[in-house]
């Protein structure tokens, strides 16, 4: 199979002061070399929408802080590698402060 | 003050950052009774350097014995100071440096009393004395969780100290922000310790998280502390550059040093030349941990580095099995022998491995010490009474080389700090604060948010990093450091006012809201850093200039000291602080002062 140059990455958002109700927003992103999903949301956050909320620290699997849900199955954004189309979601819904930051984390 | 702020508290002593300084400080202080409060810009736990360390910890061999382990009866505090003294390249605080070898064995039974597992004692190689306790930065910080936890030390996460506030020029509060409600916090305080660690964000490439921002250096700087050092950064070599996914993993420099293992490893440029041949040919790719760097540097900046800006790391000249015993050999001690979770160890290293059967990786130069920070004396005061700091933040300790562990310097800083700050309480009564100073820094705080057009901290960001990678590296030169330093300038002065956050005003877990707050600290060190590296003329340990290379210790056996006094940078030279051992002269080749410094303790 040939590889993909760009991916779509379907993202929940959500913003308790403005959003009724959360939703999913599309984004295309170049992949550029091995990337995990903490680089895709970087991505975004750099040259998309700087409001996308996220959390990372360490970047490496040490703070265990970027649990989110990918394609249904919590993981951590920095360790997990993508390269296909995916989703990715809070790791618990109903905790959600913002976009993919929730309480527990 | 109510209608200035959201939350007013009051605590006898604020503890900012919570790791391996900041927590071991909170455990200590909280022994004499005294009302503490830390406050962190993460999780106990899951945030800043102590949790990615090694970690290696420093005792001399006496104390080893003392505390258990197999030890090196030839050591001797004196010798194991000598050491630190010699290889720092003689700029290093002696007082400070006599207090890090008397408390490293009472910091490491702290930790070992909390219960922190260490999984091995380094022992002694022919010429070397034995000195390393080895543990993990995730069991280190896990303990130091613990026991907070246990002691119900009282905690806000999640929340940034923004500024200090001082009245008559003594410590009485500061100022946070919680990132994720966005609330602003008053706290009222008669001491406050710093242990927020370095400056690695300022920099694209580097080794650390994202908390790392300098905020604590640049926050004692406003309130006119005296900082020292600044133009010391380390650069750890043979950090991963490539893929992405994997970019500022130090694990390929930690498996260089292990023996005999590191010895097989080939760094090459891009025509495929071993490199280290001509640097030092004797012994190559286990030379100092500086001239590594160097080395590779100078290979990437003379256009022979990899195509994303680093140099080769090659196994590709080893049989298959011998790589595929290694990956089994590394795999039965990490899974089963250590039990060891990281995801470095456990999948980043055989996934490497792998692929270096037939690929070679990219390694390069990243951010990853600061060896310059808050002017501490031996007992961990600043230069502002009430202000005490402690860990990486701090500087002038080691001199020119970070010769042991720095978790150690975490740790030692951190027990002093909370054996004297409680006592500095009892001699002060809380000071009132001064309500322009707290309106000041709260507006300051909320002009990005006001804004509606100008440079978002993005862009702003990118600005910075292209200079700090550009002109402030591991290779510095006084053209570039020049232009480094205006350029910096003009970001401060001009870029930082007009900042704005562009995408959303909700002030809950807004990331532009907290990075304009952080882009203003990494500059202000950037720039004090840049500003100290031009002055210093010569080459020492840490601190390479190609203009000026060698070590010249008929003139700068001097530490850099800078404060801000009257709104204008104020610059000191000091003669380091000298107990025992006095200091040589002469001016030596960068080389044949390393050669001195036999970097016979290898740090991560
Ligand atoms: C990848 C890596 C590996 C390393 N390996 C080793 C090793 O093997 N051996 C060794 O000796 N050293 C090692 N070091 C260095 C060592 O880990 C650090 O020097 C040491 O842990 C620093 O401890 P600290 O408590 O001073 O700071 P940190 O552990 O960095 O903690 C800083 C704290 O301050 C908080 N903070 C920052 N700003 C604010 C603010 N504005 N408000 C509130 N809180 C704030 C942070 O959130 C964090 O809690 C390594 C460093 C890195 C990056
Ligand atoms: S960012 Fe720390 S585990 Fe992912």
């Amino acid at each position: 199979m040939e590889k993909k140059e760009i991916i779509k990455m379907s993202c929940f958002r959500f913003d308790p002061e403005k959003d009724e109700k959360p939703h999913f927003e599309v984004y295309d992103i170049p992949l550029n070399g091995a990337m995990c999903v903490q680089d895709c949301l970087t991505y975004v956050r750099e040259n998309v929408d700087p409001s996308l909320a996220f959390f990372i620290n360490c970047r490496l699997g040490f703070c265990r802080r970027c649990l989110v849900r990918i394609n249904g199955k919590s993981c951590l954004a920095c360790t997990t590698e993508v390269q296909d189309d995916f989703t990715v979601e809070p790791l618990l819904k109903e905790k959600v402060i913002r976009d993919l930051w929730c309480e527990s984390l | 003050m109510e209608d200035l702020c959201d939350k007013i508290i009051s605590t006898d002593i604020l503890i900012v950052g919570s790791e391996g300084a900041g927590g071991h400080a909170a455990i200590e202080a909280s022994k004499s009774g005294a009302d503490i409060l830390i406050i962190t810009k993460g999780k106990i736990g899951q945030c800043g350097a102590s949790q990615m360390a090694g970690a290696d910890f420093n005792v001399d061999g006496l104390g080893g014995r003392e505390l258990g382990f197999e030890g090196d009866e030839r050591d001797s505090p004196d010798l194991f100071f000598e050491t630190l003294v010699r290889e720092g390249l003689y700029l290093g605080n002696q007082k400070m440096l006599e207090k890090y070898v008397e408390y490293a064995p009472k910091a490491m039974k702290d930790l070992i009393d909390w219960g922190m597992k260490v999984y091995s004692y380094e022992s002694a190689h022919t010429e070397e004395m034995a000195r390393g306790i080895i543990s993990s930065g995730i069991l280190w910080v896990a303990t130091i969780r613990k026991k907070v936890k246990e002691l119900k030390i009282p905690i806000l996460e999640d929340t940034m100290v923004v500024d200090l506030l001082t009245n008559e020029g003594k410590i009485v509060g500061a100022v946070a922000l919680d990132i994720v409600s966005g609330e602003i916090i008053v706290i009222k305080c008669k001491a406050v310790i710093l242990a927020t660690g370095g400056w690695h964000k300022a920099y694209a490439f580097n080794t650390g998280p994202e908390d790392l921002t300098g905020d604590g250096v640049a926050m004692a700087y406003r309130v006119g502390a005296e900082l020292i050092s600044m133009e010391m950064v380390q650069f750890c070599p043979v950090t991963m550059v490539w893929p992405p996914k994997d970019k500022g993993s130090i694990i390929l420099y930690i498996i260089k040093e292990v023996d005999p293992f590191g010895k097989t490893i080939k760094l090459l440029n891009k025509n495929g030349e071993r490199f280290m041949e001509n640097y030092d040919s004797t012994n190559l790719e286990q030379s100092t941990k500086e001239i590594v760097s160097i080395a590779s540097q100078l290979e990437i900046e003379e256009g022979r580095g990899s195509p994303h800006g680093g140099v080769f790391f090659s196994l590709k000249h080893t049989r298959k099995r011998f790589m595929d015993m290694l990956i089994k050999v590394a795999n039965h001690r990490i899974k089963n022998e250590m039990k060891d979770t990281r995801y470095e160890f456990t999948t980043l290293l055989p996934e490497l491995l792998e692929m270096m059967k037939t690929e070679d990786a990219e390694v390069g130069n990243g951010a990853h010490y600061m060896g310059g920070g808050v002017k501490i004396n031996e007992n961990t005061e600043t230069t502002i009474p009430g202000l005490f700091a402690a860990g990486e933040c701090t500087g002038g300790m080691w001199g020119a080389v970070r010769v042991a562990s720095a978790c150690t310097e975490a740790g030692v800083q951190g027990k002093i700090a909370g054996e004297l700050a409680p006592k500095y309480i009892k001699t002060v009564t809380q000071g009132d604060l001064n309500i322009a100073q707290v309106k000041e820094i709260i507006n300051r705080m909320n002009g990005p948010l006001l804004r509606e057009v100008g440079i978002t901290p993005n862009e702003l960001q990118l600005k910075m990093h292209k200079i700090s990678g550009e002109k402030i590296g591991l290779i510095k030169n006084g053209k570039d450091l020049e232009e480094g330093v205006a350029e910096i300038e003009k970001l401060l002065n001009v870029d930082l006012q007009k900042l704005y956050v562009s995408s959303s005003k909700n002030k809950t877990l807004n990331f532009e809201f907290f990075r304009a707050i952080e882009l203003r600290n990494m500059l202000t060190c950037l720039y004090l850093s840049a500003k100290t590296s031009l002055l210093r003329e010569e080459s020492r340990g840490e601190f390479y200039r190609k203009d000026y290379t060698f070590t010249d210790n008929d003139k700068w056996l001097k530490t850099i000291v800078i404060k801000r006094k009257d709104g204008k940078t104020e610059i000191k030279f000091e003669t380091p602080t000298i107990t025992k051992i006095s200091l040589p002269s002469g001016k030596l080749t960068y080389q044949e002062a390393i050669g001195v410094a036999t970097a016979s303790l290898k740090r991560d």
